[in-house]
């Protein structure tokens, strides 16, 4: 497994520590690539991917703990991606209206859903804001935690089958969604407070 | 409300959130919040926090993925950009063995994204020291490009002489990049020219000490080579 890459030497420059940050970071920045690119220009995930890591090189002065590299690609990574949905979609009506990125394309490449990208709290967070959350999840959100958030609120699992997946009590089920759903709120319901 | 209330009413709010909830779990919260109103409140939080993490979870996730590899053909667009931005870094001389031992890692890094291997091992000339040069070239595209007749002509002609030999396994590198003379006093330089990163690079020991340097190619390779040659030679070879 690869570890956290050395910050210091990447600051300097040092090929060997890039190779092995570059190789530590592209399953993140694909994998977000990915999410939001997928269904509409899947042929624009890998180069996506690549602009952010590039991008990651430019702004890896400023980083000040090797910890905050993955949230900042991730984040990276996921702007680039919104803002080239964004521009397609803008292209695509004519008129510079924001379209979004939630509903899938149907057979004929068309959207059967877009509304509109605003309604996404993640699509007009700022990039560094963005990175500091999600460094924040991470930290949080530690197993089983993430797992049964996404158990139950993407997969649409149960109680008794979250249960019996992550080897918890039944009862117990509701006391980590509660844990995470706080988590969450805390972490990314800020913006929508203040 | 008491803890056991607390924790029913969770339950059931999530259940009927995520539309898991039966039609008796459903009047049963109803019933709930209609005893206390203010769990409507309550309620609606819950909502805004499951909106929260419904929307923030898929990244979380994906931030985490630790599936897929670099592909070959980016490695040298991205160690290009950080050449652009960062410059290149001052190497510190080292103890001969630590830093072949961990200074050039990014050699076995290459080998991920070589699908072919050029290799070129040679002893160019001995100095009274019995100095040795070996030459590695590293074909980075998939096998499509082929061993560049012309590069490794420049590569005889700057140090003539050398016999060319094709590797198409990166793990030969990782070999080459290891087997060193058994004579440690002995001084040696290996020379790779990796032209999908577009740079030439170069380390050894000489005199107790290690050195290392990557030259990009810039103009041609027959100038870098010049300076590579020049290189060497300021280290005793």
């Amino acid at each position: 497994m690869m570890s956290t890459p050395n910050l210091v030497a990447l600051q300097r420059g040092d090929a060997a520590a890039w190779d092995e940050a570059f190789r530590w970071l592209w399953p993140t920045v694909f994998a977000v690539s990915q999410l939001k690119l997928q269904p509409y220009c899947p042929n624009e995930v890998e180069d996506v991917a690549i602009e952010a890591l590039e991008e990651l090189v430019e702004k890896v002065r400023v980083v000040a703990a090797p910890e905050e590299l993955k949230p900042l690609a991730a984040s990276i990574a996921h702007h680039r991606a919104v803002s080239l949905l964004r521009e397609r979609f803008a292209k695509k009506r004519g008129q510079g209206k924001t379209e979004s990125l939630d509903a899938p394309a149907d057979d004929a490449g068309e959207t059967k859903h877009e509304p509109l990208a605003a309604d996404s709290p993640l699509a007009n967070l700022e990039q560094k804001e963005l990175a500091e959350r999600l460094g924040q999840s991470l930290e949080d959100l530690k197993p089983p935690l993430g797992g049964i958030l996404s158990d139950f609120f993407l997969h649409g699992l149960r109680y008794e089958e979250i249960a019996k997946k992550r080897g918890v009590a039944l009862g117990s089920v509701g006391v980590y969604l509660k844990r995470g759903l706080e988590a969450m709120r805390r972490i990314w319901g800020r913006r929508e407070e203040s | 409300m008491n803890s056991m209330n607390g924790e029913r009413f969770f339950d059931l709010a999530m259940k009927v959130i995520a539309r898991q909830a039966s039609d008796a779990e459903r009047a049963e919260l109803d019933g709930l919040v209609s005893r206390e109103p203010e769990l409507k409140e309550e309620f609606e939080r819950l909502q805004a926090g499951v909106r929260a993490a419904k929307d923030a979870l898929p990244l979380v996730n994906a931030m985490q993925a630790t599936a897929g590899e670099l592909p070959g053909y980016a490695r040298g667009r991205l160690q290009t950009k950080v050449r652009q931005t960062l410059g290149r870094p001052e190497f510190a001389d080292k103890e001969p063995d630590r830093s072949f031992a961990g200074g050039w890692r990014w050699v076995l890094g290459l080998a991920a994204t070589a699908t072919a291997v050029l290799l070129v091992v040679l002893p160019m000339f001995r100095t009274p020291s019995a100095a040795l040069i070996q030459l590695a070239m590293l074909e980075t595209t998939g096998g499509t490009r082929g061993a560049d007749t012309n590069e490794v002509a420049l590569f005889q002609a700057t140090w003539k002489g050398s016999p060319v030999r094709s590797f198409s396994s990166a793990s030969e590198l990782g070999a080459w990049e290891k087997n060193w003379p058994t004579d440690a006093g002995r001084s040696t330089a290996k020379i790779i020219y990796d032209p999908a990163a577009g740079e030439v690079r170069v380390f050894g020991h000489s005199k107790g000490k290690a050195f290392q340097q990557a030259f990009p190619v810039e103009k041609d390779l027959a100038t870098t080579l010049a300076e590579v040659s020049r290189f060497i030679r300021e280290h005793g070879f």
